[in-house]
Formats: C-alpha cells, structure tokens, sequence
C-alpha cells in the first residue's frame, strides 16, 4: 500500500484530496499514539492513585487530569490513551486475519466455481445477513469459554470480529473474481494452457487486489465500532487487561443524566475520530480507483487518437496532393450551403466544442458548419474521436458542465447554443429529436413502452392520457411494430433489439420534429435488422419530411441513405458534397483513404482455393453444444450438428448474426467450452472430451485472438510479458530465448522491441490487436481462431491489421477459423465461407460461391442486407431486396 | 456492514433479453418459489449455526446455575431440560420445536421464549419503526439533494455528515442527546413513564406496541409521552440507518443519472425534475431496496446497543440481559428469532423489488 499512496495522492485533487488527507492525518495520529501510549499517558490505565495521592471520582478536568476521572477514579485521559492503543492492536489484527482467510476462499471459490462455491456462498450468505454485533458477541463468548477470563483478550476479540468480517471480503473478492473471469485476457490464459494456480495469480488476483486497501480500511473503521460494542455491552476485553473505548462509555452512561460529560465524551470523540479517520481514507480511495465512480472520460485514448493521424498521415501522403492536403472546411460547400440557408431546417456555423479536463482544455470540435434542408438525409461520417457525436449532442445541450460550446446551431430562426436549459426544453424531442446508438440503455427499463411514449407526447401537447395513448399506438403502427395495440404494454426487455429501436424512433417522431438526429442508430443491431430500421427512417422521411442528421461510422449505410455526406477528421469538416459526388470523386485525400480502407462486399479478389491435398487442420464432426437452462426452463442448444473442416493454410470465414453460435463454435475448439455431443479434432488429434490436463499439452497447437483487444490483455502485464505467458507456459527456453522471440514476434506484427516495456493501456486498439496476434501466434501454431478480430477497431486501422493478418497467414501457412458478423471483411480474405444461422450451419463452400451465388434464401438476404459503399450499386440492391424479401 | 454495500452498488437484475411467458406459472410467481426454496437452506444454515454455537458453549445449565447449585440438582436440571441426551436428539428437538413454533424456555426465570417475542419484539418493533421513519425522512432527501450537487459544496457537506454519524457508534450518540436533553427534563430512558406504563396494562386488546396501545386507550397525554420517550432512541438508531442510506441514495442515483436513458429522456424534452423523480430515483430505488434489507441486520445489532443505552426493553435489551446471566437457552431461542426475522425480511425485501423492477416481473 505504501508503494501505491503517493500515486493515490497524485490523481486525487481538491477536496477529495483534502478528505484523503485528513484521513490518514487522523489514522497516523492514532497509530502514534497508540505505538507510543505509556511515554504519552500521564498514568497506567488502571491507576487511581499517584504517589500515594487518590485521583478522586468523577473529578472535572483539570490541570492534573486534563479530561477529569472516571467513576471508578481513573484518569480519562491514560484511558483514552491506552484505549487508542487496543483499538489499533485489535484491528490490525483483525483486518489481517479476516483477509487472510476472506481473501483466498473468495478467489478460489469464485474462479472454481461448482459445489464447493454453492457451499461457501450458503454460509457466507448466512453469517453475513446475521447480525454482526450478535455473531461477534457469541464467537467471544465461545472463546473465552462462557466466563470473560482473559483469555488472549486482544486476539480473543480480534478473533470475534474476524469472524464478523470474513464473509464481506469473500463477497467482494468472489464478485470481483467472478467478473475478472469473464475477462478474455483470462481465457486468452486458459487457451495457451496457463495452470489454475498462476491464472489465479497472475490473472486474477493482481487484477482483483485493488479493491483491497478499500475494504482493508473500511472494514477497519466497522472493526473498531464492532471492538466498541462489544465494549460497551460487557463483552469485550477484560477490563483489568485493557483499556477499553466502549467499556468506558458504558460506565459513563448513568453519569450522563447526572450532567457529568468528561467521562463519556472523550472516549466517545476517540471512536468517532478514528472511524473518521480509516473511513475517509477508504471512501477517498474508492472514489478515486473505482472506475464506476470516475467521470467519464473521453471516449478514445490518445494512443487511438494517435494512431488514426499517423494511419492519416501515411495515406494523404501515398494519395496527397499539396493544395488538397488542408484540413480547413471546405470553401466551395460553404458557397452552396449559403444559397440553401433560407430554407435549411438546421444549420450549424463555427460549431465548437472544448472540454475542461484535468489536462487542460481539449478541443472536441473545431469549428464546424453544414445545413440539413427539410426532407434532406445529411450523414456526418468520421472515426472515432472525429467529434461527430459531440457536436451533435451540442445541438441539444446534452453535453456534461464541463462543455464550452460556441458557434451557433439555427434552428429555424431560432439559435439554440446559448438558450438555457429551460427554453432548450420545449424544443428538445418536439423540433429536434435524438435516436440513440444502443436502443437497450436508451429505454428506461422499469417502465413499459407506451408510458415512455406517452410521457414525450405529454411533454410537449396537452393531451389527455386517453388519446395519447392511442397516438402511441399509432406511432408504434407507423415504425411497423407487430401488434401494436399489445405491446404498446409490453417493458423494453420482452421486445427484440430491433424492435426496442423501433420504438425509440416512434418516440423520436412523436411530435413530428423538424430534424431528427441518429447517432449510429443501427450500430447494435444486425445486418438484417439494420436494413429494415434504415428502410424505416427513409420511409418516415418520405411521408414527413422531416430533416435527418445520420451520424454513423459505415459508409454503407452512408450509400444507402444519404443525400449528402459530411466528412469529419478530428473535429474538422474535411470534405462535404452530395453523396454520389463525393463516392465517386472524393476531393480530399482523408476522404479518399476512408473509402479505399472500407471492405467492398463482392468487389475484392480475394484468395482462392487451397490444395485439396493439405491435411486436414480442424475437422469439427457433429457438433452440439447445449447451454444448462436455469430452472424450469429447457437447455439452450447454441450449436446445432454443425461439420466442419479447415485445412493447412486455409482461411474458413464463419459468418452469422449475433446469437448464431458462431463464436460458441470457436470457443469449443479450443476446449474453452466442452461439446455436449460430437467430436473436435485439430491436427488428426482428438481434442473434445479431453480434461484441462491432458489439453494442455496440445494447447501449442492453436491460438486465439479475441474480439475486444481493451480487454484481452491483462492490464497488469506489460505486452513483452503478454507475449512471452505461452512461451513460458509451454516450452522450456530460458528467458533471452523468450526475450528474443518476443522481439521477432513484436516485430513481426510491425511493432517496435520498444513496445515490449509498455502496458496494454498506453497502446491503440490496433497496437493491441497486434499484440494479440503476436501472442497467438508465439507457439507456432497450427490453427489459428480470431472471433471478430477487427469488428471494435476503426476502418482505416482495421484495413491495416487485416493486411497483415493476410500476409502472415500466408507466410506461416497456419489453417485459421475467422468468425465474423461483416461479411465484406471475410470476402476479403477468406478461401472458403461458412453461414450459421441458430446454431445450425446453413451453408458452406467456397467464399466466391456462397458470398457471390448464394444457394440458401438465408444466406441471400444476408448478402442482399449489407450496404455497401457505392451509392449507385447500393440503391440497385435496394431494389432487388425488395423482391427477395 | 453496511460500507461494502454502500460502495460496491448491486447489479441490476437481468440483461438478458425477453424471456416470453412459458410454463404453467406467471414469472412473477416463479420468481417468488424461487427466492422462497433459497430462503429454507439460509435459515437451516443460520438456526443450525446457533445450535451449535450453542453447544460449543459448554454446558448451559452449568453456566447459568453453576455454583449456585449442587452437582446433584444440575444434573436434574439437566436431565429435565433434556440435555443429557444425545446431541442429535436435541438437535431434532431442537429443529422440530422451530416448526411448532417452540423456541424453548429460559433457564434463569423460565420464560417461554415465544412469550419474550410477543413482548419485548414488540418493543423493538416500535423501535425499529421510529427509527427507520427517522432514517428515511434523512437519507433519502439528502441522499438526492448530495446526488443532484455532486462535487459541490452541499455534497460535501452532506457527506461528511454521513461519515460523522456512521463513524459516531449509537451509544455516544444516546449518551450526548442524554446529556442534551436531561437539563430540560426530557425522558431519556424507559418506552413510557411508570405512570403509563401502568395505565396501559389494563389495555385490550394489549399489543405491547405502546404507541398503538396508547393510541388505542385514547389519551393524549399518554400518547405524548410514549412519543416523548422515543425521540431520543429513535433520532440515535435513526440517525445511524439514515447515514448508510443517503450514501446509499447518493450512490446509485448518480450511476442511473448517467444512464443513456436519462439523456434519452432530456433528449426527448421531459423536465430535469421529472428526470430525476421518474428516470433516475425510480430505477435507482432497484438496489437501493435491496441493500435496505441486508440494513435490517444492521438495525438489529443497533437496536440492541440503542435498548442497552435507553433501557428500551426490546429484544436486544432482554438478549443482552440473559448473555449476562449466561442463560444460553435463552439466547439460544432469542438469537433464532432474529435469525428467522433476518429471513423473513430478506424475502419481503424480493417482494418489494418485483414491484419495484418489471424485470423480475416478466
């Protein structure tokens, strides 16, 4: 801990330092006191007489007796004293004890899971809703045999609340397990064949122990009031072996009515400070290390935001021209949006955003200006960090305080920036509305659709409850949900993604606003789902006229729907024209570079076939796997007699929506999940139905990358540490063999051996990503699974990283299982293609065949679904959709 | 046992998406067996607990009555309470009792420990009455309040008070209102004056919940007294409650204000106090309910330092009286009611977030 404080200090500020501060202040202060008790006591503690002089009873303070005696003619001040002294014995004691044994059973208890885990939750359960004082007071009285002899009083009592506490650290702990374990990085782990023992080391625990120093202290400040209680009630230590805070105040209580307060008092102020004290600590820790807490910060990273301009930089100067090089807005759009401001329902001029943060003011928005005319579908496109998001949410005021926002934002005649949150409110939802990204967080979960709907209307029209509910349904019929009048009461968790989003744009249309704005609005959703949202939003276009500000990341969605597309690049517009223009002959080279790094479902030539005669990699026969139902409820098969084969150097592209089973796949042939029937072979060995044991020597054989690349790398480990877990796991070489191999392998993925030294936090999502792909790839292997490897990253990095997916694949010649939901990233580099649909596989074969002549209807209104970039091709899919569907 | 919850706020439930209706049973009531056949091992594990904590004891007979009788008369005792017996057969006596709602006798003034539950629960009933009406009219307002001005000077404060009264224990609390009030001539020990108290026995139907017994004779000078005398227990047990739930409140309002449906709802034009009374504060109730019940333990340990310390003679007041008479029988049968009442309150607690949250509901 001690190592850890300065940081502590160091991220806190102001008054949370103030706090933090004052906390160890007091704690110090008693600790001192308490090491240093007989030098500082003017008498013993039990003393009433010095030098042959009697003290006296319930003398008031006085020059002899600071705090005055006590009842019994003892010293106030020597008790308070040696006081501080048992309290800060039995709390350490305590404290240490119950983590001792807490802290274990939880870790073990949680990673392993099973009966033993049912077991320890019954009884931790148990101790924990009993109450503590009565539990401590029956352990102390078990302990010291009935009769309070002084039976080791200190340890007796630190025994007593030990018991108390133990079961608190092993909730924490096991909670905390339990969420460590379902991190990736601890099945990246388990995939190389790391050992329980140095999972939960390694893995777990140093990821777990953060929240240690805040229960050690808040359990200690619930120690110290324990120790008191039982004090008080005649149940702690001896009195004659140690002076006791809560002891004393129980003496002090008949006093108290005959206005003698010394003896109560000051006992009392020691317990509170105290608590105070470890309690401040505790609460400024958690405050300051628990992420829950934390303020949301940006929502990418230097390193991300790094990376995109270095992926910009290389590409305007593979692409540049000199005088289409400048980031400014465009001056030729400017010239055309004036002409359209008279009748523009929307408009934007010099928008800027800035943010407040502890690094100084970072500037999110530089300056931006576009129009939407009425009926017009403008799509502002960038990365992340490109600030699309931000000025939209700038037009609403829905920024945090620590926002600064200039410019103006027209609506109408009206500027919104500068209006009060008060004027803003009439206007947000009834003129401009808002579809969010994530339909599931944007619904209120505790109330039923059509109350939330009905609570809009209510907003902003006097209306009667009746008729707007009716309207409610109304609206539900207009986005073409099923059934409307049922499940206008139905709550957002018994209906489909899609359909949740369905009705958060019927709540966006309730009162027929001028402009709505759609933040990624079909980002959750699947590929066939999202074709019919954007189906929808152009419908409602049609018939309304309403203006709409597309703000999405897929320039395929951008083909689909968009009258004219804004491009964004950190802040900035760099480019904006009508969409067809712009596809066609994008002017600026940002732009350029964003459409060549954009995967073009049917339009890459990708590779073909592989010798037949290499061996077979993977051969999957007659998989299923089943999920336990929870009570009273069927299992859930997510994979359904699926048979596959993926030979030496080949790529299988496993596609599907979400659900589908695809990943259930991969992670069975790996042995993370065990088959309920079938057999798994990887290299003409038998891998299925083997224990964790006998796995392990074939671990070497395969590698896995995993889809988050935040969250596959533990944040505790440095990248040379990450990349090197296998080799130490696997083989024997000695650490400059592994060093030397780590620095091949870093380069390899195109990363720098400087990069061995960092933590995963300091890289971009692409840097990590390489990591992961040089950690999979450390043992050789022979089969390698990447489950949607590049679906968190952005395009212009995710074009960079499939890159050299691609040529090391050919290079090391390893068979690769690549899950992916986007088919246009398989079609790139896969050499056959696999469709599953609920756990069952509907197709299989070559990818020219089954992404280029589909046999199964399922497979072609998958294909016929994605959008691809191409603003012409994409309307022609449009229209032959129409007749599949 | 009140901080780690305050501080590690529970997940809501579910996540998962629509789980349609199926079987013969509402989910509702499903919900409800389920939580009902998790309770049974709990209490079996709890009552088991203090039966054997009991036993580990030693002899209770002999720590209750050792010394004051001869070797002879405590085996006679013994044989008659049936502790020579094997283990296991006291144990299914024990446990079958529990059923019959037998919770044995006391050893010191053979009391049957039902009759002590009729008695002094009811006093601790009030208590707990009083001083959770004190704990809500506190916390939950501030609780907002801190929420709504976070970082800033109101939030401070009110932090700092709740840090100041969990950190203050109950009993220096009643000893500083007692050394407050007792100038004025404010009762600060008893649930009623003698006078009173004699009054009221003559009430029926007799509840032993005073005021209601109070109310029920009619007079106000004797309802005033009974409230008199429980102000002071009520503000310190309350106080303490109260501190854990503004933290509480403060907590997982300010995890649901920055939920996407709360800017969803702004988006949409609903006012900041509807915001906060109908999005935020609604589903934030989720786990601040269910953290209050695991509060009933906490309560229940405060009420036995606030009835030592006010002579309120509850539960805890009685328990503490037998602990030091050694009468382990006693507290055996005590210590399994509140075992039994922590159950019984956690599944009341479920009840109430099914009502509270539609998904457990569907």
């Amino acid at each position: 801990m001690s190592i850890r404080l300065p940081g502590v200090v160091t991220q806190s500020h102001g008054l949370q330092r103030f706090m933090l501060l004052l906390g160890f202040g007091l704690v110090f202060l008693f600790v001192f006191v308490a090491i240093f008790a007989p030098w500082l006591a003017p008498y013993d503690f039990n003393a009433d007489r010095a030098g042959g002089v009697v003290f006296g009873t319930q003398q008031g303070p006085s020059a002899d007796h600071w705090f005055g005696t006590t009842v019994g003619g003892t010293d106030v001040l020597s008790r308070v004293i040696y006081g501080a002294r048992t309290a800060v014995e039995v709390i350490v004691l305590a404290v240490v004890l119950s983590g001792v044994v807490g802290v274990p059973l939880g870790l073990v208890s949680g990673y392993l899971g099973g009966w033993l885990d049912r077991v320890l939750v019954l009884v931790m359960d148990a101790l924990y809703a009993f109450p503590s004082l009565l539990l401590a007071i029956v352990v102390s009285i078990v302990l010291s045999g009935g009769n309070s002899s002084a039976f080791g009083g200190i340890l007796a009592a630190a025994i007593s609340i030990t018991v108390v506490f133990v079961p608190q650290y092993y909730r924490v702990i096991r909670n905390a397990t339990l969420s460590v374990k379902a991190e990736p990085y601890v099945d990246a782990a388990k995939v190389v064949g790391v050992r329980t023992p140095r999972i939960l080391r390694k893995h777990i625990f140093s990821n777990v122990s953060s929240s240690l120093p805040v229960i050690g202290t808040l359990n200690a400040s619930e120690a110290i009031l324990t120790l008191a209680g039982l004090g008080f009630l005649g149940f702690g230590i001896e009195p004659s072996a140690a002076a006791e805070w809560g002891y004393d105040l129980n003496k002090a209580l008949p006093d108290a009515s005959s206005g003698v307060w010394w003896t109560g008092v000051f006992p009392g102020l020691a317990i509170v400070l105290i608590v105070l004290g470890a309690t401040l600590v505790g609460e400024s820790l958690n405050d300051i290390l628990n992420p829950l807490l934390r303020t949301r910060g940006a929502d990418t990273s230097e390193a991300d935001q790094a990376e995109i301009e270095r992926e910009f930089d290389t590409l305007r100067s593979a692409h540049g021209r000199p005088q289409a090089a400048s980031l400014g807005p465009d001056t030729e759009s400017k010239t055309e949006s004036s002409e359209e401001k008279r009748v523009a329902a929307l408009s934007l001029t010099d928008l800027a955003v800035s943010f407040r943060t502890d690094a100084g003011q970072v500037r999110a928005v530089k300056g931006i200006s576009f129009d939407v005319a009425p009926g017009e579908v403008v799509a502002v496109v960038g990365e992340s960090g490109s600030g699309k998001s931000v000025s939209s949410r700038a037009v609403l005021g829905l920024l945090p305080s620590t926002a600064e926002v200039s410019g103006s934002a027209r609506l109408g005649d009206r500027d919104l920036l500068g209006l009060s949150n008060r004027s803003l409110r009439p206007l947000r939802g009834d003129r401009v509305s808002m579809v969010f990204q994530e339909p599931a967080t944007a619904l209120n979960p505790v109330y039923t659709v059509g109350w939330q709907i009905i609570e809009g209307l209510q907003a902003h029209r006097k209306i009667s409850k009746k008729a707007a509910r009716a309207r409610a349904v109304e609206l539900l019929e207009m986005v073409g949900m099923p059934d409307p009048e049922e499940r206008v009461g139905y709550y957002p968790h018994q209906l489909s993604g899609g359909q949740k989003q369905r009705v958060v744009i019927a709540m966006a249309i309730a009162c027929d606003p001028d402009v709505i704005i759609a933040d990624e609005p079909t980002t959750a959703l699947d590929v066939t789902v999202q074709a019919s949202i954007l189906e929808l939003l152009l419908s409602l276009r049609e018939r309304l006229g309403t203006a709409i500000v597309l703000i999405t990341h897929n320039m395929g969605v951008v083909a689909d729907m968009a009258d004219r597309v804004v491009v964004m690049y950190r802040g900035s517009i760099v480019e904006q024209a009508p969409a067809r223009e712009l596809f066609a002959t994008p002017r600026h080279p940002y732009t350029r570079a964003l459409l060549d790094a954009v995967p073009h479902l049917g339009r890459s030539h990708g590779p073909g076939l592989v010798d037949p005669g290499n061996d077979v990699v993977l051969r999957v026969d007659d998989l299923v796997v089943e999920f336990p139902g929870r009570l009273g409820q069927p299992a859930f098969r997510a994979v359904d007699h699926v048979s596959l084969e993926i030979r030496k150097g080949e790529v299988l592209g496993l596609v599907g929506e979400s659900g589908s089973g695809k990943s259930t796949v991969g992670r069975t042939a790996v042995g993370l999940q065990q088959p309920t029937s079938g057999t798994i072979d990887v290299s003409g060995h038998r891998v299925s139905g083997l224990s964790d044991r006998q796995l392990r020597t074939m671990r070497s054989r395969f590698g896995f990358v995993f889809q988050d690349p935040a969250s596959s790398l533990n944040p505790r480990m440095s990248i040379g540490q990450c990349i090197a877990e296998p080799l130490h796991v696997q083989t024997d070489m000695t650490q400059s063999q592994i060093d030397t191999k780590v620095a091949e392998l870093l380069d390899s993925v195109e990363l720098g051996g400087g990069y061995a030294e960092r933590f995963p936090h300091e890289l971009s999502g692409g840097q990590r990503q390489r990591v992961s792909l040089a950690r999979a790839l450390s043992l050789d292997p022979d089969l390698l699974i990447a489950d949607e490897p590049t679906s968190a990253l952005d395009v212009s990095v995710q074009a960079r990283v499939l890159e050299l997916f691609g040529e090391l694949q050919q290079r090391l010649q390893f068979a690769c299982l690549f899950i992916s939901h986007d088919l246009a990233v398989v079609d790139t580099l896969a050499n056959r293609v696999a469709v599953m649909q609920h756990g069952r596989l509907v197709e299989i074969g070559d990818r020219e065949q089954v992404l280029g002549h589909p046999q199964e209807e399922y497979t072609q209104r998958l294909i016929a679904a994605v959008p691809v970039p191409d603003p012409l091709e994409q309307a022609r899919r449009r229209a032959a959709r129409a007749t599949i569907a | 046992m009140a901080t780690a919850e305050v501080l590690a706020p529970l997940d809501p439930p579910g996540g998962q998406p629509s789980a349609r209706r199926r079987g013969p049973l509402s989910p509702l009531v499903r919900y409800l067996l389920l939580r009902l056949a998790l309770l049974i091992p709990m209490i079996w594990v709890l009552v088991t607990m203090v039966f054997v904590l009991m036993r580990v004891i030693g002899d209770p007979i002999q720590a209750a009555l050792g010394g004051r009788l001869t070797a002879e008369q405590i085996a006679e005792r013994k044989a008659d309470a049936g502790l020579d017996r094997p283990i296991l057969t006291q144990y299914w006596e024990y446990i079958s009792g529990l059923f019959r709602g037998d919770f044995g006798t006391t050893l010191t003034d053979n009391r049957k420990v039902s009759d002590i539950l009729v008695v002094n629960g009811a006093a601790t009933l009030e208590l707990a009455f009083w001083s959770l009406l004190v704990a809500f009219a506190v916390g939950i307002p501030l609780g907002r309040l801190a929420a709504r001005y976070r970082d800033r000077v109101p939030d401070v404060l009110l932090r700092l008070f709740s840090i100041l009264v969990y950190a203050a224990p109950v009993f220096f609390v009643g000893l500083l209102l007692k050394l407050a009030f007792t100038p004025f001539g404010w009762p600060s020990s008893g649930r009623a004056s003698i006078a009173t108290e004699l009054t009221l026995q003559d009430v029926h139907p007799r509840t032993n919940i005073m005021i209601v017994d109070a109310i029920l004779w009619g007079d106000p000078a004797l309802i005033g007294d009974v409230l008199k005398h429980a102000m002071l227990p009520a503000i310190a047990l309350g106080l303490l409650t109260g501190g854990v739930f503004l933290r509480l409140v403060r907590v997982n309002l300010l995890q649901t204000l920055r939920m996407d449906y709360v800017t969803a709802a702004r988006a949409r034009g609903i006012s900041e106090r509807r915001v906060m009374n109908k999005h935020a504060f609604r589903n934030a109730l989720v786990p601040v309910v269910t953290v209050m019940g695991m509060q009933v333990a906490l309560l229940l340990g405060g009420a036995i330092l606030t009835e030592t310390t006010f002579e309120w003679k509850g539960l805890g007041y009685q328990l503490s009286e037998y602990l030091i008479r050694r009468d382990f029988l006693a507290v055996q049968g005590i210590v399994t009611v509140i075992a039994l009442i922590v159950g019984a309150m956690s599944f009341l607690i479920d009840v109430i977030v099914a009502f509270v949250d539609p998904r457990v509901r569907f």
